[in-house]
């Protein structure tokens, strides 16, 4: 009977040794399969690299999803402004509708994806930071990385302050569980936030390459593009003086110059030997292109704004943001941007009506067949003459968004020659602009400039921003028919969304 | 090794596994004297022999058990008294004195409270439970001509639902004692002879002997860490000694749709959508009359359904000698559905043996194989079909009506005709048990048990075009094309092992019966698929791969996941004097899917039954035969979540463009909860067991009380966190089940020719969301342009409907004017302005009730008459809700309208009605699409004719019976839509019906023929 129970035990031993033989040293340790996890993905030595292109991928985010620079940004800006009203149906996407008129509110989505494509950029670009200054890259590779994370973080706080007003400065990546700290959830003031942004702008300006300089790559951040963003700051914070020498040094670097064809500065390819992506006058713009994923895009940006039809022919977008007729009339007699800038769609005439032909040849039906009476010219992508995603899918067509042109650096410099009383330079770059767009000359006073940054930079989300800055919004706007109050709407609300996950400890802006 | 040692360490099992091993050390050994061996036999009723009857020596751990005739022998003593026990038998001690040859006669036993309960790595005598535990046999089971078991059930356990679907190939949704979790799995476990499973299509009825459903945390403890949905366990059916049984089952039937919406033909249509158009619009006509002149009239419930044919084809082979036991069976089911180019086959393949090594060393293999062919449809056909104008002809000399440019929906049949998806499923399914008893009262088992299912799906849509020489349409134009050929190929492969390790000691100590178990476990789970789809690819069935398509656009995929889990379980029964009984379980679970620091969790439970009527106090009471109270409490855990959920992934292969080359970037933004932990649910259960009159009526009450705790929730987190989705999912919530659970049965005969039997069961179940702790309300249940439906919050039952409130109709211009819609028209829905703030907004929604039914039902009855028999069940629900989908996603103002609609609208002759006036718009969501889910449904009814015995002897035949069959013969409901049963698997959005296949009426008749 002993025998038995020790027969019994060894028999038990086996199954159960066996058992725990069987599996391996981490039988419960299992690795996501085929999904990289945050520590695999840092063993990659290219990590660092490839964290800072991860940043530039925030400038994709778009469609009707949180957003950086993408359709909704787009619209918010726009359709604010006087240069264009929401478009498309007139029940269509009430929330941009109520951007147009004025009554928008903290519950708008649209606030909130702009907030939360920012801020999601933001600690990409943070924990990009993070992770290359505890990396060993050599210092050089090291500086130019950590300047180009820096540069978006500018540029993406540049867009949260002028829009929202001072918000939370964040410069690292928190975790969860500090998502609702006092830290975090104080909004900084707008200067405390300027403050970051020269830093950040600053010093991508002293650690990037000039544009075509062999460290450089065409997309990534230059100097001349930290410096262009660095200049546009100072406008907004008045320092002229700052303001004309960061344009000044741009100009004499000599890298950048106006594309004598103000049509070909929004074609994909160039026409007769200018223009096109990346041309002469491009200081930074958002790269897209053709890719297996179709994911290279800002999405909608084209379609999003494209002319929407009645029924009967295979039509080209949404149809949002039209221009207004009061950026039509905007223009002088003469000016070549007019076109180039607004599609006009002609009127049905009996019996004969000819629609509007494109400048890729494709022909737009005249009004009866279309929604709305104009679209913006610098959002068309051709379906015929450029690229396209193997799918057609319309939704990503690869548009590369010219965030900023050498026109408007121009004209930065003018408006800070002029303010510096340096009336002869002012004229002299306001000119350079004028005479592009077969214009006569004219005095370099800021009352021109600022007229002349409507015209050349309209339908580039420029003119909102740039009426607040000039303090002149409330009157133009109000002038305009918009429902514009002053000292409530020079800054959107912030989404209540973010103010109730915050357990109040963010403050709504006044008047909202 | 680490890994498992540490667990041991750690484990608080650990200690009861070395007691274990140490009791069976030091167990003291009686000695034994004057022994001669005696020989005897063991009969029942009748002098039939009874099999596997266990014989021990009274106060010894000394035993045996008879074989097929019946016979055992023992060594014993003279003065030693026999214990002989048997299932369906009451308990005889047979003094063995001068004997020699025993002849020991059993009387049979109240065959309910003998009946063996598979409890979980063990049996249970039913007596002896302490938890709720029901039974459903094979024979119930296989009565229905349906896929599964699980479908079989409905009705005939009290706290089951079972929510059944028309699709031949489906897994109905159960759910046991309501809804205990929103994120995690809310489907039972099922345990297969044994063998962990999560789909149990590949079972077929026929070839199972019980279903034993463990309900409350007692009994399913001891599968902790996925029992709190509740565990189904299955066991097939084994080859006995004796006589080689042949048996041959055969059902052949029809299915068709059990109840159609009425839709309007082309003239009400017409009429309606013109009046809209008058009202509402430019006034002009919509559908003109030179339109409906040319048309057709087209019912397109008519074009897309059919009547399927049924046919389920079952034979085996069972039987069996001293030393093999064997059951082989082959089963054929073929299901044609009811709609269009929906087909379905299965083939089944079971092979049970047990082989008797020595007299205390068996082996036992349960292998079953089955394959799947399966032809699926789109159920938005369902949706197409109610929207769709029925002016337009659905086909004509080959040709498609073109419902595109009618209402912009794409034309069903040829949406059927022209894609063909369908798939190839073989599923091997294994278990290999070695059992040992080295001493009578100590049984060790190890059970290896595989699960391989490969499942290739192949998806192919023809070329077809709306213009030119190849147009498909009667008119040509619009939207529905499909310029190139497209192909999909998936091929996925799962592999599952468990290998479980037990060692059950079971003894008698005078009036003290003792059961330990104690076990471990561990089980591997792997999935992957790959893939890939072309365009441009023949439309020759040949030529459907990959390498025949076009490379430009061509996509791979390849994906997998793998998740482990390991566990130490222990439970003792014990009972004294078969008056008192205690059982308590432990497990301790680690799962692969939960971080480190959380890995492991401990789930014990326990419960104490008293026997009432063998007290002394009851012993002259003559109404009670049974009287049982049962109390249990037990703590289980969900680890039903996706695998990585607690591991921050990086966002990978984030395209950006430099220099114009494509780059692969990388962005750390996810955030996980790095402390993810079990969902947790706590259960008290409160039974009473009785029989009464001569155990012809017996019954059971349940009361229970489930609570689960850190229920996995998202939560909103700040945008300033930078998460992609700005949420996460982590442990907050706290929800409850509370409910009662009563079923009784009634059995007699009348004469000796009449027999009958009635069994009703009802259950009442209260499901309460009772904290989110930060968690986010979740809506969800999007209907159309309607946004969501349903909202899970605080207080509220989940997946409840939230909504408008429609108040009424107005009627008059006065009453919009003083209301809060100042845009409406008289005609138009009265929404009820909630807070009174003159405006109908987001703020005037208010809860609706949820889908989840608070009262499930069931009757089941049977009759006998010589050999006639009768059977017939019956399964309803009362109290939930579901959203009308189909009505209220009417998107597009040319959608066709129910007839009903159209009959009862609104016009200023006819103002008592409750259905608006005719619209052009969607309606927001509110209550008008909501309605009672209440119904009760006869589920099947069944005759059959036995043959008499003389007939077969020239056939050599054993029995034959014939019978007729009807499933789901009639229901019962004012639910306006297609089914009151809305089988789409969601928690937070369970009642809503959309893309829904309703289900099927059968009938069938059939032969069930032994050899």
């Amino acid at each position: 009977m002993k025998n038995n129970i020790i027969k019994t035990l060894a028999i038990t031993a086996i199954p159960i040794a066996g058992l725990l033989a069987g599996c391996s040293k981490n039988f419960l340790e299992v690795d996501p399969q085929g999904q990289t996890t945050e520590v695999l993905a840092l063993t990659d030595p290219d990590a660092a690299n490839k964290l800072v292109g991860g940043v530039y991928s925030t400038l994709y985010y778009g469609g009707f999803d949180k957003t950086t620079v993408g359709f909704l940004w787009v619209l918010a800006n726009d359709i604010a402004s006087d240069d264009a009203d929401k478009g498309s149906t007139p029940g269509d996407f009430g929330a941009a509708g109520e951007i147009d008129n004025f009554t928008h509110t903290s519950n708008n989505f649209i606030f909130n994806n702009i907030w939360s494509g920012h801020f999601s950029a933001i600690i990409s670009a943070n924990k990009a930071i993070d992770v290359l200054n505890k990396g060993s890259l050599e210092q050089s590779v090291k500086n130019r990385l950590i300047g180009e994370a820096r540069f978006l973080r500018g540029l993406y706080y540049f867009n949260l302050v002028r829009f929202f007003g001072g918000v939370p400065k964040i410069t690292t990546a928190p975790l969860a569980s500090e998502g609702s700290s006092d830290a975090l959830q104080t909004r900084a003031t707008a200067a405390e936030i300027y403050a970051l942004i020269i830093e950040d702008l600053q010093f991508a300006a002293d650690n990037l390459p000039l544009k075509g300089d062999a460290a450089s790559q065409v997309g990534r951040a230059t100097k001349g593009a930290a410096q262009s963003y660095l200049a546009k700051v100072y406008l907004y914070q008045k320092n002229w003086q700052k303001a004309f020498e960061l344009s000044q040094a741009v100009i004499t670097s000599g890298r950048y110059s106006l594309v004598p064809d103000y049509n070909a500065i929004f074609r994909e390819k160039p026409v007769n030997g200018v223009g096109g992506n990346n041309n002469s006058e491009s200081i930074f713009e958002v790269q897209t292109g053709v890719n297996l994923g179709e994911n290279a895009v800002s999405p909608l940006f084209s379609n999003g704004q494209g002319p929407r039809g009645r029924g009967g022919w295979n039509d080209l977008g949404f149809g949002f943001n039209t221009p207004t007729i009061d950026l039509a009339n905007a223009y002088e007699t003469g000016d070549t941007r007019r076109n180039a800038t607004i599609i006009f769609i002609n009127p049905t005439v009996a019996g004969n009506s000819t629609g509007t032909v494109l400048w890729d040849g494709f022909r737009l039906p005249s009004k009866d067949s279309v929604e709305n009476e104009r679209y913006n010219y610098k959002a068309y992508h051709s379906n015929i003459a450029e690229s396209a995603q193997v799918s057609n899918n319309k939704d990503t067509k690869p548009k590369n968004i010219r965030l900023m042109r050498y026109a408007e650096l121009l004209l930065i410099y003018a408006e800070a020659a002029a303010m510096t009383n340096n009336a002869g330079e002012a004229t002299a770059k306001l000119n350079l602009v004028r005479s592009r767009s077969n214009l006569p000359p004219s005095v370099g006073t800021q009352a021109n400039i600022w007229k002349e940054r409507r015209t050349e930079l309209g339908m580039e989300q420029d003119r909102f921003l740039d009426l607040v800055r000039q303090g002149r919004a409330g009157a133009v706007l109000r002038a305009h028919g918009k429902a514009f109050v002053d000292g409530k709407h020079e800054v959107f609300p912030i989404p209540q969304a973010q103010i109730d996950l915050s357990a109040g400890r963010l403050k709504q802006n006044p008047g909202y | 090794m680490n890994h498992f040692l540490k667990g041991l360490i750690q484990s608080s099992l650990k200690t009861t596994i070395s007691t274990f091993a140490v009791f069976l050390l030091f167990f003291p050994i009686s000695l034994m004297a004057r022994q001669a061996p005696v020989t005897g036999t063991v009969t029942g009723a009748g002098g039939t022999p009874v099999n596997a009857a266990s014989v021990t020596v009274k106060g010894t751990s000394r035993g045996t058990s008879t074989n097929a005739a019946g016979k055992f022998t023992i060594t014993v003593a003279p003065s030693d008294t026999l214990v002989v026990t048997a299932v369906g038998f009451q308990n005889l001690e047979v003094p063995v004195g001068t004997q020699t040859d025993l002849t020991v006669s059993l009387a049979a036993s109240n065959r309910e409270l003998e009946q063996v309960i598979v409890v979980g790595y063990g049996t249970q005598r039913r007596r002896d439970l302490t938890g709720s535990v029901a039974s459903v046999s094979g024979s119930e089971l296989s009565r229905q001509p349906v896929l599964t078991a699980t479908q079989a059930v409905q009705g005939k356990v009290a706290g089951v639902q079972v929510i059944s679907s028309g699709d031949p190939n489906a897994l109905p949704v159960i759910r046991i004692r309501g809804t205990g979790t929103m994120l995690a799995g809310a489907n039972p476990l099922y345990v297969v002879d044994g063998v962990i499973s999560d789909d149990i299509r590949n079972i077929n009825s026929a070839d199972i002997t019980s279903m034993d459903i463990l309900k409350d945390a007692s009994a399913t403890a001891i599968y902790g860490m996925r029992a709190a949905n509740g565990v189904i366990l299955i066991t097939t059916k084994r080859g006995r000694a004796g006589k080689m049984v042949v048996s041959y089952d055969a059902t052949l039937g029809v299915k068709e749709a059990t109840k159609l919406v009425n839709m309007a033909g082309a003239k009400q249509y017409a009429g309606y959508v013109n009046e809209a158009s008058v009202y509402y619009g430019s006034g002009d006509s919509i559908v003109t009359a030179a339109t409906l002149a040319s048309g057709g009239n087209t019912d397109w419930y008519n074009e897309i359904l059919k009547k399927g044919f049924f046919q389920n084809h079952n034979v085996s082979v069972a039987g069996g000698s001293d030393k093999v036991n064997y059951f082989l069976s082959a089963g054929y089911l073929s299901d044609e559905g009811i709609i269009r180019t929906n087909d379905f086959k299965r083939l089944t393949i079971r092979n049970n043996n047990d082989y008797k090594i020595t007299n205390n060393f068996k082996i036992s293999t349960l292998l079953s194989y089955s394959r799947s062919t399966v032809r699926n449809v789109d159920l938005g056909a369902f949706n197409v079909a109610y929207r769709a104008a029925p002016y337009v002809i659905a086909k004509q000399n080959g040709k498609y009506g073109n419902t595109s440019l009618s209402n912009n929906v794409g034309n069903p049949i040829l949406d059927q005709d022209k894609n063909d998806n369908s798939g190839k499923g073989d599923r091997f399914q294994g278990n290999v048990v070695g059992e040992y008893k080295p001493i009578t009262w100590l049984t060790l088992r190890s059970s290896f048990g595989v699960d391989k299912n490969n499942f290739r799906s192949i998806s192919y849509g023809y070329k077809y075009a709306n213009v030119g020489p190849d147009n498909v349409f009667l008119t040509s134009g619009s939207n529905q094309l499909r310029d190139k050929s497209s192909l999909t190929v998936t091929e996925s492969e799962g592999n599952r092992w468990v290998w479980d390790n037990t060692a059950t000691a079971a003894k008698r100590f005078g009036d003290h019966n003792l059961t330990l178990l104690a076990g471990i476990t561990a089980e591997d789970i792997r999935t992957r698929s790959i893939g890939g789809s072309r365009v441009d690819v023949p439309q020759d069935k040949d030529q459907w791969y990959l390498n025949a398509g076009s490379t430009i656009g061509a996509r791979n995929f390849n994906d997998g996941d793998r998740s482990t889990r390991n566990s130490y379980l222990s439970r003792l029964n014990y009972n004294y004097k078969d008056k008192y009984f205690l059982t308590g379980t432990i497990r301790a679970d680690a799962s692969s899917r939960l971080p480190a620091n959380n890995r492991w969790g401990y789930f014990p439970s326990v419960g104490a039954g008293w026997v009432l009527s063998n007290e002394g106090f009851m012993g002259d009471q003559k109404t009670f035969n049974n009287l049982k109270l049962r109390a249990s409490y037990g703590k289980v855990g969900n680890d039903g979540i996706p695998s990585n959920l607690f591991v921050p992934l990086a966002t990978v292969n984030l395209p950006y463009f430099f220099n114009g080359q494509e780059v692969l970037n990388l962005r750390l933004e996810e955030l996980a909860d790095p402390s993810l932990k079990w969902e947790v649910t706590r259960e008290v259960n409160v039974g009473l067991d009785f029989s009464l009159i001569k155990n012809r009526l017996s019954g059971t009450v349940d009361f229970y009380d489930r609570k689960t705790s850190d229920a996995l929730v998202r939560i909103n987190i700040p945008a300033i966190l930078g998460d992609p989705n700005n949420e996460y999912i982590t442990n907050a919530a706290t929800f409850t089940n509370k409910g009662v659970e009563v079923a009784l049965n009634w059995q007699d005969r009348i004469g000796s020719d009449w027999r009958y039997n009635l069994g009703v069961n009802l259950a009442y179940n209260r499901n309460r969301i009772e904290k989110l702790n930060g968690g986010q309300a979740l809506s969800s249940g999007s209907v159309g342009g309607q946004g969501f439906t349903t909202k899970s919050d605080n207080g509220q039952p989940i997946g409840s409907f939230f909504l408008w409130e429609v108040e009424g109709i107005f009627q008059t211009e006065a009453e919009v004017a003083s209301s809060a819609q100042p845009g409406a028209k008289p005609g138009d829905l009265r929404y009820r302005d909630i807070n009174k703030d003159k405006v109908i907004n987001a703020d005037d929604r208010v809860y609706q009730g949820s889908y989840q039914p608070n009262i499930t039902y069931g009757i089941n009855g049977g009759l006998s008459f010589k050999a006639l028999d009768l059977s017939f069940g019956g399964y309803g629900t009362g109290g939930g809700k579901i959203y009308n989908g189909k009505k209220a996603a009417r998107g597009d103002f040319r959608d066709n309208i129910e007839t009903s609609v159209v009959n009862n609208r609104w016009t200023p002759g006819n103002t008592n009605t409750n259905v608006p006036r005719a619209n052009l718009n969607e309606l927001p969501a509110s209550t008008y699409f909501l309605e009672k889910g209440d119904f009760f449904r006869i589920n099947n009814l069944t005759v059959g004719y036995t043959l008499p015995r003389r007939l077969l002897d020239k056939f050599s035949m054993q029995s034959l019976r014939v019978f007729a069959t009807a499933q789901n013969l009639a229901t019962f409901t004012s639910y306006s839509g297609f089914t009151p049963e809305i089988n789409n698997g969601g928690t937070l959005d369970g009642g809503i019906e959309l893309a829904i296949y309703p289900t099927t009426r059968t009938f069938a008749f059939g032969v069930n023929v032994g050899f």
